[in-house]
């Protein structure tokens, strides 16, 4: 008998994501996105994303379906994003799901975004090994989790305490004059400059802060230092050199999130690394983590981009693993939250 | 005229912070805190010393991917609700954040929010942030790493300078604190 087919459907942010999983293979992934619709107005606007993801739901659901070559009858669980995300999308998402899931006549599973990230890697990679180290980095998220199990065993060793990999990047883009968003700029600028050139700090990496904070990230200091520096040369009337300034703000970036992860990995004894979320499309910190992993014998998975970001297989992926472990469903009223603590897997 | 003015000068981030958790003792539900200041001055800092004074769930960190953050009370106090309009192309009312929670119950800090949001409530604090402008001694024009010194990159460091109006009647008569 094969495994059930659950249905997952992803809205915290831009994209609207359905993707069909049966068991850990991944049938079809469906996605939309309103970034355009965002660019039309020159910002986010959080109720055109509702708008958005009300009006990309049923065609994206049905494109899923029919890329997966099932009927909605088929479909044996529905697993929905619960949070954390923008308060609007994840309602549209929750409310599409909670349809399905009382239509259908099928459990509900509302799970953590963030952990999705990870989880989506056991549809590309196979199955994890007893335990994995997952880094989720991307605009809006920047969190190291230790995994003995993908639903049950998640266990948060650390987060930004302020900005996101990925939002520090489009920040210090606009600090160079980058258009938005400015991470892909940087990132294309550092590979022509010297990583050595500027030492930019590296966020609560000095001893005072490894007891509390040994695997937290901080990178608001290193976005202040690289906008004073900027600040600086300019007052001086000296040039900006763009790559430089580029090249070693990444490496810092790369640095810090590469170290901690490391040595989080020996502490816990932990042999296979897991990177997600969109910022693990950065080459500074591929590359690094690939040098760092290597040396340590540590075995790196980094799913392909588009599973990376935003997506529904992710939600699918760890609805069909809650649904694997006999994980009750959540409740017809689960309430969204834009701020899901990771102890939460499912609510 | 009920306008309140206070200048605070914050020696670094822990200041900050304190002076956070000194204004949230100030803070009720229905209040409006709106936070300016160049990348970098402390917005998201001050919001910490709110939050842990409110004490609320959950680490206040930067939202502007995320546009606004919840955080519930871990107590009876009112909710944060922390809102970054750095990525807004326009607000043209609170409503059009689409928050699931009521305003008039929780306390609201806006992030980038000057030039949107004031005509839209007569009662609020606007506290803007300066950090120190460039200043850092980089030596002679090359790019020699051995030309800075750490101590003047140091993410906590740099003192702040702090000016917070209260507007409108809901703060007439409120004194507001003047060290962290």
């Amino acid at each position: 008998m094969s495994a059930p087919l659950v249905l997952g459907i992803e809205t915290s942010c831009d994209e609207t994501g359905v993707a069909l999983v049966r068991g850990k293979d991944l049938l079809f992934d469906a996605v939309a996105s309103s970034m355009d619709e965002h660019a039309r107005f020159g910002g986010i606007i959080p109720e055109i994303a509702s708008r958005a993801h009300l009006e990309a739901m049923v065609p994206t659901i049905r494109r899923a379906l029919e890329g997966a070559d099932v009927d909605l009858g088929q479909v044996d669980a529905i697993a929905v994003t619960a949070g954390p995300g923008l308060v609007g999308p994840l309602t549209i998402g929750a409310a599409a799901a909670k349809a399905l899931s009382i239509g259908l006549g099928v459990p509900l599973y509302g799970v953590n975004h963030v952990i999705g990230h990870a989880a989506v890697d056991e549809l590309v990679h196979g199955s994890f090994p007893d335990q994995v180290m997952a880094l989720v980095v991307s605009g809006g998220h920047s969190s190291l989790l230790l995994v003995d199990d993908i639903v049950t065993g998640v266990t948060e060793l650390g987060s930004t305490l302020d900005d996101a990999a990925g939002e520090a990047f489009d920040k210090v883009g606009r600090l160079l004059g980058l258009p938005y968003p400015g991470g892909p700029h940087i990132d294309r600028l550092a590979r022509e400059g010297d990583p050595t050139a500027i030492r930019f700090p590296r966020g609560l990496t000095a001893a005072k802060d490894q007891a509390e904070h040994a695997y937290d990230f901080s990178f608001s200091g290193l976005k202040t230092a690289v906008a004073r520096w900027v600040e600086t040369r300019t007052d001086a009337g000296q040039e900006i050199p763009v790559a430089d300034v580029a090249a070693s703000f990444a490496a810092a970036v790369a640095d810090v999130l590469t170290a901690k992860t490391i040595a989080a990995c020996r502490r816990h004894g932990v042999s296979t690394l897991v990177i997600g979320g969109g910022f693990s499309a950065n080459s500074q910190l591929r590359d690094l983590a690939a040098v760092r992993c290597a040396e340590a014998g540590i075995e790196l998975r980094i799913p392909p981009i588009r599973f990376c970001t935003d997506n529904g297989a992710m939600i699918a992926a760890l609805g069909s693993a809650a649904l694997s472990r006999g994980v009750a469903p959540s409740r017809l009223d689960l309430p969204v939250d834009s701020s899901m603590p990771l102890i939460r897997v499912t609510v | 005229m009920s306008d309140l003015e206070v200048h605070v000068e914050l020696a670094d981030a822990d200041a900050t912070r304190d002076y956070g958790r000194a204004l949230a003792g100030l803070l009720r539900a229905g209040d409006l805190v709106l936070l300016s200041g160049a990348l970098g001055a402390g917005k998201t800092t001050l919001t910490q010393g709110i939050g842990a004074g409110l004490d609320v769930r959950g680490q206040v960190a930067s939202p502007t991917f995320i546009i606004a953050r919840v955080h519930p009370s871990l107590g009876a106090g009112p909710a944060l609700v922390h809102v970054d309009a750095y990525r807004l192309g326009s607000l043209d009312e609170v409503e059009a954040l689409d928050l699931d929670t009521s305003l008039d119950e929780s306390v609201t800090v806006v992030e980038w929010g000057e030039g949107l949001l004031e005509g839209l409530a007569p009662d609020r604090l606007e506290i803007d942030i300066q950090r120190p402008h460039g200043g850092l001694d980089l030596g002679v024009d090359d790019l020699d790493p051995a030309d800075l010194d750490p101590a003047d990159l140091d993410p906590a460091g740099g003192v702040r300078t702090v000016r917070v109006r209260a507007r409108g009647p809901r703060w007439s008569g409120v004194r507001l604190p003047v060290v962290g």
